[in-house]
Parts: structure tokens; C-alpha cells; sequence
């Protein structure tokens, strides 16, 4: 069996990284995945091959099919009650198997969702004679390899062509997986049964570049919207007038040096104040990649807002400065911020780093200098789970542009540096695998809202599946359902989004106040877990405060932060090998890890890690530090 | 609290009579009343009446009723203390044994009596008695903000309320939607603004404390100065100096400690009760992550450790006291008498304080030891 979720740069792989491994346990519930689309389903009626007249439309359906075809209106509404069969995960399949839903689609996914746990259930096993063709169906569209996965379903399968233009038959089939869906906790599996359209899968001779996302990070005042500023401007994004504009402004408030930090921080707030408050993005081309820049804040009280950046982030640029002082400061435990935004990136499953060593004018371009940063910050980067492969060390400086598209010109950098320069570095990155087989994700990072039309704009990153217009979208954690008008990716309007592209969505017939940062947009048969009750395996940074049975902490995932209370401890780990060391700890100290359940106040969107990797991440914060990073293991008591 | 008359004998029964002054005063009464006591005060009663023609007719009367202690109940809210309970004494419109609900109300007398007024209960009268007057109240307000969220507390004597809530969502600030930002925050100072003004009151509280992560408490702290200037308004004009401003690391209601904790706050409330009990809740903090085994919490790991004597500071919300049955109660007065006795020291929490809320999450009692005791992990909680 092919696997479906091909990683590329695996960072999945168990031969390094102490800490973080544990959260990358995907490929044990990939392969049970797999067996989704095999597995026919045992109380099926039978479906013989006459056509029913839909009530509404008056359209000729297939006996198959449960929807109408044209209106997608079900043909025999279902009762609620026989929905819950296959939600609770826990119950065996064969529970399942003795209800009998009168649609033979949900049952099929009911089963499929009580997969998750009963590894044992497989093909063989199943009595089910109706259904013969569609199983062989399944089996034989499970063996064709390549990228396409065999989420096949079987009735989509044989009674229509793949005419796969159209959004309404992905809609159609997944119509009748709703029903089920909705109530079911079994996400994980039923997303399984999701096939992407045709137009959401990459066309191969794309001519388009891959998106990567570059997340810019690093202790304040290190250099980022300075080396972000330049790198726009070099490539011609920002045009010379502007760029103009923006140094006379600058110099008129005695912040001359800050003229290309200004590209980005836009607003007076952080004009006035010289930082960066908020992740700001923008847009360059590269020759292997178009990059989306996510340029974070460097202060420790704007982290908060440095995670909501760095969630969306394929690789990472840690920017450091390498004057005298400066670099050490970084390095506090407490109070620097190069340590802390290292482990956040590392906790978000950014494993490709490229660290810039920066303002080496101040120091003279020292080769020792330079070696010393590399020697100190390269120990703490392998412990905290970087591979050493996956690290390069450039030495550039911002303010007289060494090294960042061209090789330097400078002597003094030239005698002893032979290595690539940044925008080489950029393009010598792995590109990051996509998850187009999964249905649409999108956390929204920003809202803007047009008050003269009744559209909103949600921006964000898809994490999964993809998006075009007319396409109907569910708006978590309200539940709403909006259209999308239209997509823009860096200010120019675009056709298709794909996962891992950021875009900003403009959605039409949908409440403004319903659409919120933090919220997610997903597919509307595909909604996601809302909950306030979470269990999470957590890694304990060091430095952190003790945490007993009712801390309070501030709990961050994807672009949404709630407070939050510790409930129980539930079990302590061993962080390198992750089994269970001690059941109900006293408290959590520093670089242990542990599973514990936290209570939200307020509802936010989150899927068990396994499922949706974007939507599982969690840190907790308190008193301005990182105190833990984690992921979600089970969500507990969902939301309605 | 204004003591009227005290006729009691220590660790035995007695009666007080007192006129409950302001919204602390009832939170003390209500620490002390436990189930068992009788209550005396005038209350209103709706008694029904024949009338001659045979119809009934509903009055309500003003009496003076005694009733045993059923059940106390605070609302926070209201600042109202209802207590339930069965009559005993002798009326003509209530019968003996008809149950009533007493509402204390401020400056209105009523006499308590217990069976056994024990140390705890003495504590607490003590310290009502000693801070009657009006400079020893702690009265702090606190607006905690974030960008969009901003909560605004009352840190009393013995209790922290929250006078308001508001959050609202701001959107992000890129490129063109730069102006729906800024009109989004000037309406969050807007509101902000109002509720202060609605709920701060200069003549009560001793000075206004705006906390923040990042520059929201320096850009608000201008909007206000702004506006007072603007709409001359007199109450913030004339207290500009009484406005302080605290860094926090969140806007959420457990930065309040954090706010406390800051030195120039702490110079405004460091012989209050409050300021103590921060303090002591840091120390068990510190203790804990400095040496694990010299700190614990739980009702049954602190009995092992009193058991052992090894209790130095005891660390207690009044929750524990409060409604218990008598049993209960006594074990607990004992345990803090004893730790007293033995050189320790105890300290009761109140509840509705940000440490005392702390301390409740954490089971509501806990301990700094002597000397370690590893052994304590192996015990459940």
C-alpha cells in the first residue's frame, strides 16, 4: 500500500531530535488510514441499480446515491439517532456493525471511522456480498501508486464518470458522508474518505513556483525587518520611489537607519517605537521558489504574535546579531529571545533552519567571532531537535548588503567565507510536502473587514486541500457557511489555492462578526473538532516555573489563544522514550514531559495531532515565557 | 464593621452584635456564620391574613426574627448575604420552625450567636474590629488589557471583584486595512474609557493601577488623559497622579498577581492583607521549583506533614472553613493552631482574592516544609 502522506525531508525520523520526536507518530496512523478505502462495509442495503425521482429538482438519481445530483437534497432524511453509531472511536466495530443506518453511504464511514482503533479489522473479515463490485472497485484503485490516494469511494467510483471539473460531485459524494461527519468524533478516519477534486491537485508542469513560507525570527533589534526590507528592495519589490519615500520619512523622525525596517512595519505604532509588533508579510520570488516572508516580532512580549506567524512557516531564517553583547543577550535564558523562538520554531515541525548571522560590519566580518556564534548556538540548536544538516550558517550584513544576493564583496568576508549566499540558501531548501489529499483547512490569521460590501477578508495559510471560488466554505468555530468571491495572493487576485499557499479569501453571504482570527476555515462536510477540554503531551522547556493542578496558562494553537487551567496531570514521561514513568505527578518541572488535560475558557478549534498537524501544535505560556510546547492527543468533550 | 456589644466567652458560646458598614464587612460576616449559629436581625415577611369577607391578603411586615443557621450564602454580584434557616424565636405572625431567609444588609445591626466561638472566628472579629477605619482599606482598581480584551478589577481588603469585562476583536494592521485598525482600537479605548468612569471612583480607591504586555497601558494611559482633557472630565484630571502603570506579561485575569506583585503597586498595598498573601504564595512557589521535596499541597499530604511536624508556613483559603461541617472546621482550626503553636506560621487566604483563587486551584491548602520529605510523592493525593 502506497503511503499517502509523503513527507519528503522526513522529519519523522526517530535517529535524532530527543524531545520533539514523540509528536511525530503520523505514519502509525497513516497506514491504518490506508485501510479506510478498502474496507467495505458489512449493513449495506442493497442497492439495486433503478433511478429515483429527487423531490426537488425532479432529477433521474441513481439508486446509489443518497443526494440529488443537481440540488443536493438527501433523499431519506436520516435519523438523528442513527448517526452516533460509529462516533465514539472507541467502540469496537463491531458494535457498529449491528446498527443499521437506512443510508448505506454513513454506515460505510461509520465503520470506517471506528478503523481507528481497531486495527484488526480488515478486508477479509467483512461478510458484505452487495456491495462485491464497489469492494473490487476500492481494491483495485487502492493498487494504482503515485501521488493520487486511494480515498476512493467506491459509489462514486463506478456509477459516474470522473468528471472532475465540477466542485458539485466531490460535494454530492460527501453530502452523504455529512451526516455522518457532523456528529462524529472519528475525524481522523473519515477524512479518509475525502477525495480531492482534480483542480486541487498540482498540475505537474506548473510553471508556477513552489510556496515556501519563511518565517523570519530572532531577539529583538537582531536585524529581521532590516534584512527583509533590503532583500525586497535588492529583488526590485519594492520600488526605488518608495524606497525613497520611506528613508526621508525615517530620517525626518531621527530613525534614519530603521528606512528599510519600514517596508514592513507599517503602522505608526511601530514606526515610532522602532520594533515590530505584529508579523507582517510580504512576497519575493527566488529562482526555485516564490517565498512568502512572514517577518515575526523579536520582543518578548509580542511572542503571542510571533506563534501566530510562525505556525504558518515551512522554514525558518534565525536571524542573529553578532556584535559584542548582543549575541549574548540573545542567549539569556530569560530574557533573550533567540533561545525561546529556536524551540517554538522547532515545535512547529520546521526542521530546515538557516541561520544569518547578521551585522558582521560591526564586528569586522571575524572569522572567530563567527565561529564562536556557530559553536555556541549550534549546541543548543541540536538539542533542541535541529539535525545538523538541516542548519546553514551564512554571515551577511544587512545595512552594506554582504552576502545576501550576490556573494560578498567585501575582502575581508571573502578570505575566510566560501560558502553560498542567502538567497542560495533560501533556494537550497527542500521544498515542503503539501497535503492537497486532505480536505480544506485554513486557520485564519487575519480578518479584514469591508464595510462597504458584506464581504469579509480571511487571510491565512491552507494547511490542507485547496480553494477556488463559488466554493463553499465552513467558518469554525461559529459554523457558518460563506462562499468564497474571490482569492488574492500578494495583492494580485488568483485562481486556485492550494495547501501551503497564503492567501486572503473574500468571502460573500456570511456574517462579518462571525469570522474571526483564530477561527479555521474548513470544508463543509469536514468540520472541525471545537472543544474546551484538551489532553496534550507536552515537552516542559527548561526555565520554566513548576506547573501543579491549576496553573494558570495561556494556551496558544494555530492563531488562536486562550487562558487556560492545567486539570490534571495525567501521566509523566520519559523524554526519550516516551513511555509512562509515573501515573498523577505532584508537578511539572523543567525538560520533563508529561500528558495532562487543560480546560479552556473559552472554545477554540483544534484536531488531535495525528489528524491535522497545523490544527494539533499547542504552547503554553505564562508569566512572558514559553513555558511548554506540545500537541493535542485527544480532544475531550467536543463542542456541538 | 461596627461591634455594638460582645458578650462571649473564648472557645465557648457567646453573642455579638454588629452593623455590617460596607461591602468587606458583609464578605467577614460571611466567614464567620456557619451553619449551627442563630442569626438575629429585622426582616421583612410576607405574611398572609384572612379577611373578613374570606379572601386572603398578602402584607408584608417588618419583624425582628432569630433563626438557626441553615445555609449562608454570598452574593458576589450583589454584595448580598442570605442566610436560611428554621425560627426560634416566639412571633405572632411566624410560627416556631418555619424556615425564612435573612438578608443582611449594610448598616443594619444583627446579633450572631454561636455555641463556640473558637480562635478562627475570634481572628476574624478581631480583624474586623481593628480595620474600621476608612485609610486601611486596600482599595485598588486594576484595568488589565490586552489588545482587544480589558478586564477591571476592585482589589478590596479581603476580596478582589470584577467590575467589567470587555473584548472585542481587532483586526490585524497590513497595508489598506491600517485604517480599520486604528478605528477598531479607538472604539476598544472608547469602551474601556466608559467602564472606568462608570466603576473607578477616586474617593474610594486609593489609586488606579492600568496593565499591560507590550505599549497598550501607555497608548490607553494617553487616550484617557486625552479624553479627560477633551471632555474635562474632573475625577481624572484631578487624580493624574494616582494613575500607575504596570507591565504584565497577559491581559487575562491571572496577570492580576503579576500586577500586585510590581514594586511601586507593592509600596501602595504592602501593609494590607492582600499584598501578604502574594507574598506567601510566591515564597510556596519558589520553594517548590527550588526544592521540590520541601513543598506540598494537597489536604492529605498536609496532614502527613503536620503529623511529622514539619509544617513551617501553612498556606489555607478560608473556602475550607467556610460551610464544612463541624468536624471538619475543627480539624482545620486545630491544624492552624497547632502550626501557630509550633513556632510556624499560618496564613488563611481569602478567596476571593487572585491568590486565594490561586491557592483554591491548587486544592486550596497547602504548606512550606522545614526540612524535605521525599517520601511524600509516594502517598496518593
Amino acid at each position: 500500500m502506497p503511503r499517502k502522506f509523503n513527507h519528503g525531508l522526513d522529519y519523522d525520523d526517530d535517529d535524532y531530535g530527543d524531545e520533539y520526536d514523540d509528536y511525530d507518530y503520523d505514519y502509525d496512523i497513516d497506514s491504518d488510514a490506508e485501510d479506510n478505502g478498502n474496507l467495505p462495509k458489512p449493513n449495506q442495503e442493497t442497492d439495486s441499480s433503478s433511478i429515483w425521482r429527487c423531490s426537488i429538482c425532479t432529477y433521474d438519481n441513481d439508486q446509489s446515491m443518497t443526494t440529488c445530483d443537481i440540488c443536493g437534497v438527501l433523499r431519506n432524511p436520516l435519523p438523528l439517532s442513527g448517526i452516533s453509531n460509529g462516533n465514539d472511536l472507541k467502540t469496537a466495530s463491531a458494535t457498529v456493525r449491528k446498527d443499521n443506518t437506512s443510508a448505506p453511504m454513513s454506515a460505510r464511514f461509520s465503520n470506517s471511522s471506528s478503523l481507528m482503533m481497531s486495527k484488526g479489522s480488515n478486508v477479509t473479515g467483512n461478510e458484505n456480498n452487495q456491495l462485491k463490485d464497489e469492494e473490487h472497485n476500492l481494491r483495485s484503485s487502492a493498487k494504482s501508486p503515485g501521488t493520487l490516494s486511494s480515498y476512493h469511494e467506491g459509489g462514486v467510483e463506478h456509477t459516474l464518470p470522473m468528471d472532475e471539473i465540477k466542485p458539485p460531485i466531490l460535494a454530492r459524494s460527501l453530502d452523504s458522508v455529512s451526516i455522518n461527519d457532523r456528529g462524529g468524533t472519528g475525524k481522523a478516519a473519515s477524512w479518509g474518505q475525502y477525495k480531492p477534486e482534480k483542480w486541487m491537485l498540482p498540475e505537474s508542469e506548473d510553471g508556477l513556483l513552489n510556496q515556501l513560507n519563511l518565517a523570519i525570527v530572532g531577539h529583538v533589534d537582531s536585524g529581521k525587518s532590516t534584512l527583509s526590507g533590503r532583500l525586497l528592495h535588492l529583488l526590485g519589490r519594492i520600488s526605488q520611489k518608495e524606497m525613497h519615500k520611506h528613508e526621508k520619512e525615517a530620517k525626518l523622525q531621527g530613525k534614519g537607519s530603521f528606512a528599510y525596517a519600514w517596508a514592513l512595519d507599517e503602522s505608526p505604532e511601530e514606526r515610532e517605537r522602532g520594533i515590530t509588533m505584529t508579523v507582517a508579510v510580504a512576497y519575493f520570488d527566488t529562482k526555485r521558489y516564490r517565498v512568502v516572508v512572514l517577518d515575526s516580532p523579536g520582543h518578548k512580549d509580542f511572542v503571542p504574535n510571533m506563534i501566530s506567524g510562525a505556525t504558518q512557516a515551512d522554514a525558518a531564517l534565525l536571524v542573529i546579531d553578532a556584535s559584542i553583547g548582543s549575541f549574548e543577550a540573545g542567549m539569556d535564558g530569560s530574557k533573550g529571545q533567540t533561545k525561546e523562538h529556536a524551540q517554538l520554531i522547532r515545535s512547529f515541525g520546521v526542521d530546515q533552519l538557516i541561520v544569518a548571522v547578521n551585522k558582521m560590519d560591526v564586528v569586522e566580518y571575524s572569522n572567530d567571532r563567527f565561529n564562536l556564534i556557530k559553536r555556541q548556538l549550534g549546541t543548543f540548536l541540536r538539542s533542541s531537535g535541529f539535525r545538523d544538516s538541516s542548519v546553514l550558517w551564512i554571515p551577511l550584513s544587512a545595512m552594506e548588503n554582504q552576502n545576501l544576493v550576490t556573494a560578498p564583496s567585501d575582502v575581508r568576508l571573502l578570505s575566510w567565507y566560501k560558502g553560498p549566499y542567502l538567497l542560495d540558501a533560501i533556494d537550497s531548501l527542500h521544498p515542503p510536502t503539501r497535503d492537497v489529499l486532505k480536505p480544506l483547512v485554513m486557520p485564519i490569521c487575519d480578518v479584514i473587514k469591508s464595510p462597504t460590501m458584506n464581504q469579509v477578508s480571511a487571510c491565512g495559510k491552507l494547511e490542507g486541500g485547496a480553494l477556488r471560488s463559488g466554493v463553499k466554505v465552513l467558518v469554525m468555530p461559529s459554523g457558518d457557511v460563506g462562499t468564497v468571491r474571490s482569492l488574492e495572493r500578494d495583492s494580485r487576485p488568483c485562481a486556485i489555492a492550494r495547501s501551503g499557499d497564503n492567501v486572503a479569501v473574500v468571502l460573500q453571504g456570511i456574517d462579518t462578526s462571525k469570522v474571526i482570527a483564530g477561527g479555521v476555515l474548513c470544508h463543509p462536510n469536514f468540520p472541525i473538532s471545537i472543544a474546551k477540554h484538551l489532553e496534550l503531551k507536552v515537552l516542559i522547556l527548561d526555565g520554566a516555573s513548576p506547573i501543579l493542578i491549576g496553573s494558570q496558562l495561556e494556551f496558544h494553537i494555530h492563531h488562536a489563544k486562550e487562558a487556560a487551567r492545567v486539570e490534571k496531570m495525567v501521566s509523566l514521561l520519559d523524554p526519550k522514550t516516551g513511555k509512562v514513568m509515573k501515573k498523577a505527578p505532584r508537578c511539572l518541572l523543567a525538560k520533563q514531559s508529561a500528558v495532562i488535560e487543560v480546560v479552556l475558557q473559552g472554545p477554540v478549534c483544534a484536531e488531535e495531532f495525528s489528524s491535522c498537524k497545523a490544527l494539533g501544535r499547542v504552547s503554553l505560556r505564562a508569566l512572558g515565557r514559553t513555558i511548554a510546547v506540545g500537541i493535542v492527543t485527544r480532544v475531550i468533550e467536543k463542542e456541538p | 464593621m461596627r461591634i455594638v456589644r460582645r458578650d462571649l466567652v473564648r472557645n465557648g458560646p457567646g453573642s455579638v452584635k454588629m452593623v455590617p458598614v460596607d461591602s468587606d464587612d458583609l464578605w467577614f460576616a460571611y466567614n464567620l456564620i456557619a451553619p449551627g449559629d442563630s442569626v438575629m436581625a429585622a426582616t421583612v415577611r410576607k405574611v398572609l391574613r384572612e379577611a373578613a369577607s374570606g379572601g386572603r391578603d398578602a402584607e408584608r411586615v417588618r419583624l425582628k426574627l432569630e433563626i438557626t443557621v441553615e445555609a449562608v450564602d454570598y452574593d458576589k454580584v450583589g454584595s448580598i448575604l442570605r442566610i436560611r434557616g428554621k425560627n426560634i424565636l416566639e412571633n405572632e405572625h411566624v410560627k416556631i420552625g418555619a424556615f425564612h431567609t435573612l438578608e443582611l444588609e449594610q448598616n443594619r445591626p444583627f446579633v450572631l450567636r454561636k455555641k463556640v466561638w473558637d480562635s478562627l472566628a475570634l481572628d476574624v472579629l478581631h480583624l474586623m474590629a481593628t480595620c474600621t477605619y476608612p485609610g486601611a482599606s486596600a482599595d485598588l482598581a486594576v484595568i488589565l488589557m490586552q489588545e482587544g480584551l480589558a478586564h477591571i478589577f476592585l482589589v478590596g481588603r479581603s476580596m478582589t471583584t470584577t467590575r467589567a469585562r470587555i473584548e472585542t476583536s481587532i483586526p490585524r494592521k497590513h497595508g489598506p486595512a491600517i485604517a480599520g485598525y486604528e478605528s477598531a482600537l479607538k472604539k476598544f479605548y472608547d469602551n474601556v474609557l466608559q467602564a472606568f468612569l462608570k466603576h473607578v471612583d477616586f474617593n474610594v480607591v486609593r489609586c488606579a493601577v492600568i496593565a499591560s504586555p507590550g505599549f497598550t497601558k501607555d497608548q490607553f494611559h494617553k487616550h484617557l488623559l486625552l479624553e479627560a482633557e477633551r471632555r474635562q472630565l474632573r475625577p481624572i484630571i484631578e487624580n493624574k497622579s494616582r494613575i500607575l502603570l504596570v507591565h504584565t506579561s497577559s491581559g487575562y485575569k491571572h496577570g492580576l498577581s503579576e500586577v500586585l506583585d510590581a514594586p511601586n503597586v507593592m509600596n501602595m498595598i504592602k501593609d494590607t492583607k492582600a499584598a501578604q498573601e502574594v507574598q506567601a504564595l510566591k515564597d510556596f512557589f519558589n520553594m517548590l521549583s527550588n526544592d521540590e521535596t520541601r513543598a506540598c499541597y494537597g489536604p492529605k499530604h498536609v496532614e502527613v506533614a503536620h503529623d511529622r511536624m514539619a509544617i513551617q508556613t501553612l498556606l489555607i483559603t478560608d473556602d475550607l472553613f467556610r460551610n464544612a461541617d463541624v468536624a471538619t472546621r475543627k480539624k482545620y482550626v486545630n491544624l492552624v493552631n497547632s502550626v501557630k503553636d509550633s513556632g510556624g506560621s499560618a496564613h488563611v487566604f481569602s478567596s476571593m482574592h487572585v491568590s486565594g483563587e490561586q491557592l483554591a486551584q491548587l486544592t486550596g491548602i497547602a504548606a512550606i516544609l522545614r526540612f524535605p520529605l521525599p517520601d511524600l510523592d509516594d502517598i496518593e493525593m
